[in-house]
């Protein structure tokens, strides 16, 4: 098991590990982004966020530098983030669409506000 | 023009003409009223114009058929007494257009000349069929027509007399034309019905009823008469059941549609023999598609070797005698087919030539006495009277139809239509149930005192006459007398209408004095009276029914003096003389108690006016036509009026094979003598001087006592009453018939519906479903409470408390708040972390 | 004995810094506009780390569609709300607290996770030097038509791009819908409610 030291970082090439913790890191500060923030448009940058942290790991599993080539995902993994960027796009659109709608009508942008379905 | 094909197109619209007029009128009237929409008044009025347009139209094709299609192709001859009708058949023959004559004229000539007493052969007609029914087998039910003078001259009759019935009910029907209270019906609450008018309705129901009869008068077999027969008997059910809220009327409509059900019965009887030994319903030889006539049942049973003079055929006598011919076929052996045809063919030729010719003569007397079964009920003979003078419920001008040209007239015209269907047996029947139909009648009309009723047991009488004289032989008059009759009793019907109209009264007792109000109505009414009674003076003129009456008591004595020596045939002479007497009587009775004297109740007197102008027209046409319908036109009118008379045209129109005397078969002393026998100059002397004088004595004694009862009332009506205090009850009471009839069948009928109601259906059946039923409930119970109620019940409900409970615990939960729920999902995702490695650690080790 | 610098692994150590710091600033910053600034660089330095694992044409997309496009959306959703007292908004501490000790827990089990496989440690220079350099953006192209250059046996993704193309016309056309401008507010009846 080779040290994760930062002299070892520089002088080796990452592996997949690597990227999944900065993943991981992503993927934290997104969720924490939407635990935290009032405003509605925060919370779609947490989720942004959220999605990007994924891309990452799917990137990783993908890339053919990261691991033994008989192990990698290939294309399928770029494919799938094509896809969540895409799927992210859309997502904005209609969230932005939602939180527009949501600020015309009650007048505010706060999420906790939103709370009409509570039981 | 070719007048085989123009006249039955001709009265094809005109019969179709009343039918059209229903259809509209039900289309535009009844289907919205039935849809909800209310039709208004001022739009019903439409439905009368166009009724009455249809059968105004109506009376003028059949008026261009008789006139200018019929009459020119067929002119008449004078009624000349012996060889005229011989004559006459011949110059028929040669311009006559018909195909379908199956005997060349020269054959039937030599025939008739080795009879003894010549016979006529088929009168000119022209048959055929306009839509097939359906064809079962050798059974064929067409739409066809038997166009003969009968038939053109009833078209015509029935057109008029329609018409102006349309026409007068324009007036009389006013009232239906607002929202109407029928003073004679009392709800519950004490108060009178209130409804809506329904003019509309009257008039599409007179259409109906108009294009019914005129289906009779033209159709051209049996199963079309019967398909029409029975169209007349539900027009009938709803015009006098019109004012359907009455109890009154509700019943007698139901009386007169079942009591007709009764006759029908016998005329399904008659209609089946007819079928199964004819194999056709047809009156006329009807030529087939391959171009061979097929012999109608006329020409079947008069056939020209027999010198047209009725007798059974092959296949009645085969029925009669098949223990015969079995017995025939055993001894010939042979068992193939043509031999056993060839068996059967000697043995009923045998069989015919034995003994008389009584082969098959039970037959043919079942057939006419079946078909004439339903004509008395139609036509309300004798066992079956009960239901016309109920049907007086009815509007008047409905009662002037039914009374006159429709409903009645068809009993008569049918019976007229298959007289070479009658043996002389049948005959008798007929003759003997007209004789005591028409007593009957006379003597109950004498005491009532219901205007309508009077005129009801009059009509009743009248036809008794009527048969009487078709049963003696006379065919010419007493068709005569069915359409003077519906001249003057339709008039004789409008005018009591006109009356009634004016004091809302039926009852004779409520009148008086009325002429000087309503003069039309009183002088027409008197035409109409004279009319019925006959007057005239004899040999000469007088009104219509002075001459037919003449001919059937012609007739009457004719049969006497041919049946001379049996014991009873003076009663068919005797009795209609006093009827006769009677009739004269009654009706002078009904104008003095209504017209003349003092008026009897002022306050209705008061109120009495002159009917509107529509009403009392149609009167003074009726009273012409009843005046002048017994007349001729001489021989050098011009064109088709030549010799033009009603009896000249029944002349011409006489079946085949009835000019001839009937002797009886089984009856071997009967004889119905011919109608021309009385005719002869030889028999001027002992039939038609003593039957004129009779029959004038009998009016004029009839008036004359009215007159000296009712005018000058020298002799107390009531006093009279009470003299003769037995006969006064056994009329007033109408010979307890009704009773009589609710005494030996309804009662019965009730009481065995009753005990089957009690014991069969209550309890035998009641019994049985309310066994199974209370089984069923007992298992359903045990269901209910044990299964549904215990188990299922439970385990729903407590399924359901769970969730509701689950629901309420995890409400809390659901804060709304979209920021705790993302910490729930982390927060979860941890947990699940944590699980799973402790999990793993836990099982499967490090 | 010291091993030179290996280059790529400097530049991912480089842009995995500026990710991950732009992230949690944006995470810690209250202010949405500052959010939205650090947001795009966090997501440029991870489209650096795309370039870095091989995938050139992700690593443009994720600079084009993520940052040209959808953060431009999202700045526009920043601006059409931003009155003052939205700009930034406090959250209480205690929910910070327990949103930070949640998310630390998070990222711990992530990172023993990530780290528990050695194969996933990475390979050695040498073996790195071997693999030969390739553009993708043709076999992507290839596989989203259907046909796999790469590695034959293996399925397209026509199908999936089908119902994504349909899929994201559907969602323009509903986010339009939803965001057309209401010149009523009194049409919803839920305004009145705090």
């Amino acid at each position: 098991m080779t040290q994760l030291t930062l002299a070892s970082i520089l002088t080796q090439p990452v592996g997949v590990s690597h990227y999944l913790i900065v993943g991981a890191v992503l993927f934290v500060c997104g969720a924490l982004c939407m635990a935290t923030k009032r405003n509605a448009l925060g919370v779609l940058m947490g989720i942004e966020l959220v999605l990007n942290g994924a891309n990452l790991n799917f990137i990783a599993f993908g890339s053919p530098y990261l691991r033994k080539a008989s192990e990698t995902m290939g294309l399928d993994g770029q494919l799938m983030s094509l896809f969540v960027i895409v799927l992210a796009a859309a997502e904005a659109a209609v969230a932005l669409a939602i939180a527009l709608n949501f600020y015309n009508s009650f007048n505010t942008i706060d999420v906790d506000r939103a709370d009409q379905l509570q039981g | 023009m070719d007048v085989a094909t123009t006249l039955p197109k001709l009265l094809m619209i005109a019969w179709l003409l009343p039918l059209a007029s229903f259809a509209i009128t039900s289309l535009g009237y009844s289907v919205p009223q039935f849809l909800g929409i209310r039709v208004r008044y001022s739009t019903q009025v439409y439905a009368a114009y166009i009724a009455i347009g249809a059968i105004v139209l109506g009376f003028v094709l059949s008026c261009i058929a008789l006139f200018g299609c019929w009459l020119p192709a067929h002119p008449l001859t004078a009624a000349s007494h012996e060889g005229g009708e011989h004559a006459a058949a011949q110059e028929h023959a040669t311009t006559s257009p018909s195909l379908f004559r199956y005997v060349a004229q020269h054959e039937a000539q030599e025939a008739a000349s080795h009879a003894e007493e010549h016979n006529n052969e088929a009168p000119p007609y022209i048959t055929g069929d306009w839509y097939a029914l359906g064809i079962f087998g050798k059974l064929r039910l067409t739409i066809g027509y038997y166009i003969d003078t009968l038939t053109v001259t009833m078209f015509a009759m029935v057109t008029l007399i329609a018409s102006c019935v349309h026409i007068y009910a324009f007036g009389y029907m006013h009232d239906e034309l607002h929202d109407y209270t029928d003073h004679e019906v009392h709800l519950a609450d004490g108060e009178h019905l209130h409804r809506r008018g329904r003019f509309h309705r009257f008039f599409q129901y007179l259409s109906l009823f108009s294009f019914s009869m005129l289906g009779i008068c033209i159709s051209g077999n049996f199963a079309m008469t019967f398909v029409f027969w029975e169209l007349v008997g539900i027009c009938s059910y709803f015009l006098i059941g019109f004012y359907i809220e009455r109890q009154s009327a509700s019943t007698a409509a139901n009386k007169a549609f079942i009591v007709n059900r009764i006759g029908d019965f016998g005329m399904l009887i008659g209609l089946m023999t007819i079928w199964s030994t004819l194999g056709t319903f047809n009156f006329g030889d009807m030529k087939a598609a391959d171009g061979t006539v097929v012999p109608g049942v006329f020409s079947q049973l008069h056939r020209p070797e027999n010198h047209y003079r009725i007798a059974p055929t092959d296949s009645m006598i085969a029925f009669e005698g098949r223990n015969q011919i079995a017995e025939a076929i055993r001894k010939a052996g042979s068992t193939e087919p043509v031999a056993m045809e060839a068996t059967v063919k000697a043995e009923v030729a045998r069989l015919r030539a034995e003994d008389g010719t009584k082969w098959g003569h039970l037959l043919l007397f079942v057939a006419g006495v079946g078909i004439f079964c339903g004509c008395v009920g139609k036509s309300a003979q004798f066992p079956l009277h009960v239901w016309l003078p109920d049907a007086m419920e009815g509007p008047t001008p409905v009662s002037a139809l039914v009374h006159s040209a429709t409903m009645v007239a068809a009993g008569v015209f049918l019976v007229g239509r298959s007289y070479p269907l009658f043996s002389a047996e049948a005959l008798l029947v007929i003759a003997v149930v007209g004789c005591i139909t028409l007593f009957i009648a006379a003597t109950i009309a004498v005491t009532q005192y219901d205007i309508k009723r009077v005129l009801a047991y009059s009509t009743v009488s009248q036809l008794g006459f009527m048969m009487l004289a078709l049963g003696l032989g006379g065919w010419v008059a007493g068709l005569f007398h069915l359409i003077t009759h519906a001249f003057f009793k339709s008039l004789l019907f409008l005018c009591s209408g006109s009356v009634i109209h004016a004091v809302h009264s039926n009852d004779m007792r409520h009148m008086g004095g009325l002429r000087k109000k309503m003069p039309i109505t009183a002088y027409t009414m008197l035409v109409g009276c004279l009319a019925i009674a006959g007057v005239g003076v004899p040999f000469l003129a007088g009104f219509s029914g002075f001459h037919s009456k003449d001919a059937i008591v012609e007739q009457a004595l004719s049969h006497w003096h041919h049946n001379w020596a049996d014991g009873f045939s003076w009663l068919l002479f005797v009795v209609p003389v006093f009827s006769a007497a009677l009739t004269a009587f009654y009706m002078f009775r009904l104008w003095y108690l209504t017209f003349a004297g003092e008026p009897q109740d002022h306050h209705r007197f008061d109120h009495a006016h002159e009917s509107p102008r529509s009403m009392t027209g149609p009167l003074v046409l009726l009273a012409v036509f009843a005046v002048i319908a017994g007349w001729g036109l001489p021989s050098f009118a011009p064109g088709p009026f030549a010799n033009f008379s009603i009896p000249n045209l029944l002349e011409q129109a006489r079946p085949i094979g009835t000019l001839a005397s009937k002797p009886g078969v089984y009856l071997s002393d009967l004889f119905i003598p011919s109608e021309h026998i009385a005719h002869a100059p030889e028999m001027f002397r002992p039939i038609k001087l003593p039957a004129g004088l009779a029959a004038i004595t009998a009016a004029i004694v009839g008036i004359f006592l009215a007159t000296v009862i009712y005018l000058w009332k020298s002799v107390s009506a009531a006093k009279l009453a009470a003299a003769m205090q037995p006969l006064y009850q056994l009329s007033w009471h109408k010979w307890w018939f009704d009773e009589l009839y609710d005494f030996i069948f309804v009662r019965p009928v009730h009481a065995i519906s009753a005990f089957i109601a009690q014991v069969m259906d209550r309890g035998l059946i009641d019994g049985i479903i309310h066994t199974l039923a209370w089984i069923a409930r007992g298992c359903a119970m045990v269901v209910s409470t044990g299964g549904d109620r215990w188990v299922i019940d439970n385990v729903v409900d407590t399924f359901a408390e769970k969730t509701w409970n689950l629901g309420l615990s995890l409400r809390s939960l659901q804060t709304g708040r979209l920021r705790q729920y993302v910490m729930f999902i982390v927060v979860c995702t941890i947990v699940l972390f944590i699980v799973a490695s402790v999990w793993r650690i836990a099982v499967a080790g490090p | 004995m010291e091993d030179p610098i290996y280059w790529p692994s400097f530049f991912f150590l480089l842009f995995s810094a500026i990710a991950c710091a732009f992230a949690v600033a944006v995470v810690v910053t209250p202010n949405v506009v500052r959010m939205a600034f650090y947001l795009v660089l966090s997501l440029a330095a991870t489209a650096g780390l795309f370039f870095l694992a091989g995938a050139d044409f992700v690593g443009a997309m994720q600079i084009m569609i993520y940052v040209g496009g959808t953060l431009v959306l999202l700045i526009f959703g920043v601006m059409l709300t931003s009155q003052d007292r939205f700009i930034s908004m406090k959250t209480s501490n205690f929910e910070l607290g327990m949103a930070t000790g949640v998310g630390v827990c998070l990222f711990i089990l992530l990172a023993v996770a990530a780290r528990s496989i050695p194969e996933w440690h990475g390979l050695t220079a040498q073996q790195v030097a071997e693999i030969p350099l390739e553009p993708t953006a043709a076999p992507l192209g290839m596989g989203l038509l259907g046909a796999r250059v790469d590695s034959p046996d293996r399925s397209g993704y026509l199908l999936i791009f089908e119902i994504i193309s349909v899929h994201l016309l559907v969602v323009l056309v509903g986010a339009a819908y939803l965001a057309r401008a209401r010149r009523s507010r009194s049409g919803f009846s839920l305004t009145s409610d705090g």
